[in-house]
């Protein structure tokens, strides 16, 4: 692990997560773990049919079964439609007329024990007509295909055509143009914790514990949903085992049942998913079928790309308009090329619904798009880091901006450097030379991916965060901000931030989880961009309640505050640092001035206000991140000819450029853990397999996701480019190499074989029938 | 239908239990709904993701998958019960120190696979250690540091003997 | 989970009395590693169980050096796995077990229990084919002992009257120069095969002729399948590459497998070629090396 230069106390140190210790006794509480007194146990009832009108339901057996105390149903909740944007609110809590997706939920029943309300849902008579579905994208946009939602002609639900520059004249000018046809599997996201919700009234309040990485999306949804002032739309979060983008970071039928029926009934009620619900009914990533075409000088530059790109977006809109603008939106990272086109269409199907995933959209384009170089460099005989430094983004010098042709605005740029540290780590050059690749049966190879990665997303509405830095009278700091931290570990960043900026300890701050009642709109943990927002606004929080310390003891001391800091839980005079006064005797001072003060810092984000219009998705120009990620990675595979199945072994290497880490052991974790895995699994295993709307494998068993053994074990490093549009330098980290994981994989394949695997994952089934097609090709 | 409650009495992190339940209950059923012991966590219906993992007489063993009915006379271990009141295992802490642990769902099983593995092999190869953990899936942190980690404990156990 | 009647006897006497009372309602369940997950999902819903786990009488490990090996139906995966005696004598076992599942299912789930669950993925029935094994059963009427080969009848379907449940495996001793192997398909390391395959052989040293080979292949068919007929090409001959390749592909014709998932039948049809003949060449090498 790199050392580098490290101008703070706190910031860019090993600093272990301010929840892990109660995390690793067992004692953090997630949503199932928490109960209340007079609790039922709800259930929903879910559709038998992908694609269905609803003719009647009967719920009065149910409401008889001793034990039951309410049951509701799609039509209770008053009409109410949701959706990302306006207009594309086409989705009820529970089906209304019609069920679009296979379980979608159409009842839910509370009761006072988990069986009593299963038994109840049994006892719903509902008479359906089945409808004939459609579950392929193609076959939905063709003209006389069934409508999913019948406002959508041809079940488009978007469509972008973006033209930069001339890509044909960019194609006729190439040496080498090549097309081919690549396709993204429907991932899980993955995380143990199924989804799970917790709902009461009191005091005419709404209270929803639940877990939630975006608790203040649904903080607004249910206050329209039932009709309720914000101010009385209480949202907690626990501690949550992760998100990645998904269902816990939108809402689902669990959430609206739970609260419905709460208020039915007047009793809390609690509804946890079994991980089979949310494999069946919940988020998954977009299958996307991308047809690339790149064009490259004999020298392997890149003249120009275009995409055609359809994705089943699945019953209802959800973020489909935002996955397809991600999809190409940063295609012109991290390569330099003017000439750029896309056709995308977002397609309805009866499938369940797709939406947000870590590494959203250019997840998709990147592995075609390197893959793709990959076949290119081999027919022009470069070497593939070799042809992605070539066209890659230099680094951009301090005080200068580099504009892609779509727009986007980049400050920093460590790609180059990813790529070279990626290369020397691995020991890449020497491994192609002088590695045996083939030997007996089983074979190896090595494949290189890079990306770049939007940090900081800045979507419409409203994009701030704010937090609050109370000092308490004995010295204790409290943040409160409304980010949630979803398992990323910015509860961790944020106090380092506050402690930082204090000149206090990291055991002096306390954060607590979040509650729309008492902490801060913030939009959610979603585009990587709470370290950028939360971390300015606990920043600036803590730089107004550090003023007002100052301020209190510049009186004390007979000086001016601007003379005054404070380091090391003391205040010093900054040219005579003899003069001192401990940080409780100052902050006393402060609280108990007068009658008594109250001393509160308040911070607010203020960068990404110009906002991102949705209009720009129809044009692709703009910049939806507040600055741009880069990561390189290089996986090592072994492949068993005869069999097909491909492994990696534990050579890897990894290179993340993520501005400055504050806190490294955060960064790493993230790169060569789970983002690591993400980024292989659909490359290797993953993959949701449908029968006419029906997932065949989902439970943990037979949908693969990597366990110990399968592990990469990284050489990694930082890469280091102080970004000038992120506090203390920051970008993302870790989703530009969720990004990576997959192509890499995927080249070391073709590497290790000369076979490229164009629809991800390379199954042993897979590789083993494109082996054979390749030598019954030699013959 | 014989619904009638059997005799449960056991030890649970060492202190002696005794219970009437529903022969149905898994051991998961009753250490997070009569015991209120919610460390033990609930991931998966197919007994694949190890996050309810726990010690039985030691051994790992995971808790969705095991009628508690079986449990008269044995010792079982929980998350609860691994730290010496404030005072964590070298595991626990080494987790901690080591960045391993972010969403912390799966971390309970974590540390009782760990645990189990270096009562019966206190020296165990980077190898045993993936054997140990191979049940129990990681979503967010991954394995590296969680096996590092688990080296770290090892050592450190070590140099205690 | 529904609810269910539950008995838990404390000797195979009472276990069998039971049974014979509850007239093929009665379930058994050991440890639950298989039965449990199906229970939970509502796949499997039994009225009965009647709970041998906790009858001491069948939680024994024994080996002789002329009975073999006698496995209690109640010896769990883990205690196959390391139990010094097995490693020395039949270090197939080992192999096996370090591929089976995960280690928390290894701890409590045991080989009784495998064995009549009747998978036709599942390992152990194939290992202890390919070893000639028996399966003794304790019923109303008495005793019995069984091929394990013959005790397979079809998916999930065992030879287990109403009243019996199975005691011990019987593993003889391993003749002179001759090697068993295990091996199968994964993706990842601890899944149940997409195929798998066990093989026992045995050479005549001098000659370096097979004189007897039995071979297991699992997830193929509806029970394990014995592939006699690749068996018949073995023996007599000394086996080499071209040989293997012939009763793979063999083995490869008359298999019947499933597609599903994990892989169509026209793979696991190919794979059976390639495991067979993998694992075959593996029980062949530890044969010629083997005392």
């Amino acid at each position: 692990m790199e050392t580098h230069e490290n101008k703070y106390t706190i910031l860019g140190k090993r600093v272990p997560r301010v929840d892990a210790r109660l995390k690793v006794q067992g004692r953090a509480k997630y949503a199932a773990d928490y109960e209340m007194p007079g609790m039922l146990w709800g259930k929903i009832k879910r559709a038998p049919y992908a694609h269905a009108r609803i003719l009647s339901i009967d719920t009065s057996k149910a409401e008889k079964l001793p034990g039951v105390r309410g049951v509701v149903v799609g039509e209770d909740f008053g009409g109410f439609k949701w959706g990302w944007q306006g207009h594309t609110r086409d989705e009820t809590p529970l089906a209304v007329d019609k069920v679009r997706y296979l379980y979608e939920g159409v009842a839910a029943v509370a009761a006072i024990d988990k069986d009593i309300a299963e038994e109840a849902c049994d006892l719903i008579d509902i008479e359906y007509e089945e409808l004939p579905g459609v579950f392929d994208p193609f076959e939905a946009m063709e003209e006389g295909a069934p409508l999913v939602h019948e406002n959508k002609p041809r079940n488009i639900l978007v469509e972008y055509h973006w033209d930069f520059g001339n890509v044909d004249k960019a194609f006729d000018e190439s040496y080498l143009v090549k097309e081919e046809l690549f396709q993204t599997p429907r991932m899980a996201k993955g995380y143990i914790e199924p989804p799970s919700a917790l709902a009461w009234w009191e005091h005419d309040t709404l209270h929803y514990l639940g877990s939630k990485g975006s608790p203040y999306m649904l903080w607004r949804i249910f206050g329209r949903a039932f009709n309720l002032p914000l101010s009385k739309v209480r949202v907690i979060t626990p501690v949550i085992g992760c998100d990645f983008g998904g269902t816990k970071n939108d809402g689902h039928a669990l959430d609206f049942a739970a609260i419905l029926l709460a208020k039915k009934t007047g009793r809390p009620v609690k509804i946890v998913y079994t991980q089979w619900e949310e494999l069946t009914t919940c988020l998954r990533r977009h299958p996307m079928w991308m047809r690339t075409k790149i064009g490259l000088t004999r020298d392997g530059i890149i003249k120009g790309i275009y995409t055609n790109v359809v994705a089943d977006g699945g019953a209802y809109a959800r973020m489909s308009p935002v996955s397809m603008y991600l999809t190409n939106g940063f295609v012109t990272l991290p390569y330099k090329f003017d000439n750029f086109r896309t056709d995308s269409w977002n397609i309805y199907t009866n499938n369940p619904m797709s939406a947000a995933m870590r590494g959203h959209g250019m997840y998709h384009t990147r592995y075609a798009i390197d893959c793709l170089l990959d076949m290119m460099a081999r027919e022009l005989g470069i070497d593939p880091v070799e042809i992605r430094l070539k066209n890659c983004l230099d680094d951009i010098k301090a005080g200068e901006t580099y504009y892609t042709i779509n727009e986007l605005r980049v400050a920093s740029c460590g790609v180059k450097e990813c790529l070279t540290q990626s290369r020397d780590l691995f020991g890449w050059d020497d491994y192609h030379k002088n590695t045996k690749k083939v030997d007996g049966h089983m074979a190896k190879g090595a494949g290189v991916s890079c990306t770049g990665y939007l940090s900081g997303a800045r979507l419409t509405g409203h994009n701030s965060c704010s937090a609050l830095v109370r000092i308490n009278e004995d010295g204790s700091v409290n943040v409160q901000t409304g980010a949630t931290d979803v398992g990323m570990g910015s509860d961790t960043t944020m106090c380092m931030i506050a402690a930082e900026v204090l000149g206090i300890h990291m055991s002096d701050v306390e954060i607590k989880r979040v509650d729309t009642s008492y902490s801060y709109p913030d939009p959610g943990s979603y585009g990587s961009r709470v370290t950028i927002y939360a971390g300015e606004a606990t920043a600036r929080a803590a730089e107004d309640a550090k003023k007002q310390i100052l301020e209190a003891a510049a009186k004390e001391m007979g000086l001016f505050p601007e003379e005054l800091d404070i380091k090391d839980r003391k205040v010093i005079m900054k040219t005579d640092k003899s003069k001192f006064m401990p940080w409780l005797q100052a902050v006393r001072i402060a609280c108990y001035a007068s009658i008594g003060n109250i001393i509160v810092g308040r911070g607010v984000s203020r960068k990404g206000t110009q906002g991102f219009s949705p209009k720009a998705f129809e044009t692709g120009v703009g910049d939806v991140g507040t600055n741009y990620g880069f990561a390189a990675q290089i996986n090592e595979v072994e492949v068993d000819l005869e069999t097909g199945v491909v492994k990696c072994t534990e050579k890897s290497s990894m290179a993340d450029d993520c501005g400055f880490p504050l806190n490294p052991n955060t960064v790493e974790t993230q790169n060569i853990g789970g983002s690591l895995h993400q980024g292989i699994a659909p490359g290797l295993y993953v993959e949701f397999e449908m029968d006419k709307g029906s997932t065949l494998n989902p439970n943990f068993v037979d949908y693969k996701m990597p366990r110990a053994y399968e592990a990469p074990f990284p050489k990694f490093a930082h890469v280091i480019t102080h970004d000038p549009f992120g506090p203390y330098g920051v970008k993302e980290a870790s989703e530009a190499t969720s990004c990576t994981g997959g192509p890499a994989v995927v080249s070391a394949v073709y590497d290790a074989t000369g076979v490229m695997i164009k629809n991800m994952p390379a199954t042993p089934e897979k590789v083993w029938r494109a082996l054979k097609e390749k030598k019954e090709g030699k013959r | 239908m014989n619904d009638r409650l059997k005799d449960l009495k056991f030890k649970v992190n060492g202190r002696e239990v005794e219970l009437k339940i529903n022969p149905k209950m898994l051991l998961l059923d009753v250490l997070r709904d009569e015991l209120k012991l919610t460390g033990t966590r609930t991931g998966c219906e197919v007994s694949a993701c190890g996050a309810c993992t726990v010690n039985l007489d030691g051994k790992a063993v995971r808790a969705c998958s095991i009628l508690a009915i079986q449990l008269n006379g044995r010792d079982v271990v929980t998350i609860e019960g691994v730290a010496d009141g404030e005072k964590l295992h070298p595991v626990q802490e080494a987790m901690v120190n080591h960045g391993a642990i972010e969403c912390g769902f799966c971390t309970s099983g974590m540390v009782m696979s760990a645990r189990a593995l270096l009562l019966r092999n206190p020296k165990p190869t980077r190898d045993d250690i993936k054997k140990a953990i191979q049940g129990n899936l990681c979503a967010d942190s991954g394995y590296v540091k969680y096996v590092e980690a688990i080296e770290m404990a090892a050592d450190v156990l070590q140099e205690k003997r | 989970m529904k609810s269910f009647n539950y008995y838990g006897p404390k000797t195979v006497k009472e276990a069998v009395a039971l049974l014979a009372e509850l007239n093929g309602e009665g379930k058994v369940i050991c440890g639950g590693q298989s039965l449990l997950v199906l229970m939970k999902q509502n796949m499997f819903t039994p009225e009965h169980i009647v709970d041998i786990k906790g009858i001491p009488e069948l939680d024994y490990l024994n080996y002789g050096k002329k009975e073999g090996l006698r496995i209690g139906a109640l010896t769990t995966h883990t205690q196959l796995e390391d139990s010094p005696v097995v490693k020395k004598e039949y270090p197939v076992f080992a192999e096996m077990e370090d591929n089976l599942a995960v280690v928390q299912t290894r701890n409590y789930g045991t080989i009784g229990g495998n064995v009549c669950h009747g998978d036709p993925a599942a390992d152990p029935p194939a290992v202890f084919i390919a070893l000639d094994a028996k399966y003794k059963l304790m019923g109303k009427k008495g005793e019995r002992v069984v091929d394990a080969e013959d005790f397979y009848k079809d998916l999930l379907e065992v030879d287990l009257r109403d009243d019996e449940i199975l005691c011990e495996v019987q593993v003889p001793p391993m003749p002179a120069h001759s090697g068993v192997a295990h091996d199968k398909l994964m993706v990842q390391k601890g899944d149940m095969g997409i195929v798998g395959a066990a093989a026992f052989v045995r050479v005549n040293t001098s000659t370096g002729i097979c004189e007897d080979a039995r071979i297991a292949l699992t997830n193929v068919a509806s029970v394990p399948f014995r592939a006699r007929n690749s068996e018949k090409m073995l023996i007599g001959k000394v086996i080499n590459e071209e040989l293997l390749e012939e009763a793979g592909k063999l083995a490869s014709q008359e298999v019947t497998p499933p597609s599903d998932t994990h892989g169509s039948e026209e793979y696991r049809r190919d794979m059976a070629r390639v495991f067979l003949k993998r694992v075959t060449a593996k029980a062949l090498a530890r044969a010629k090396q083997a005392k």
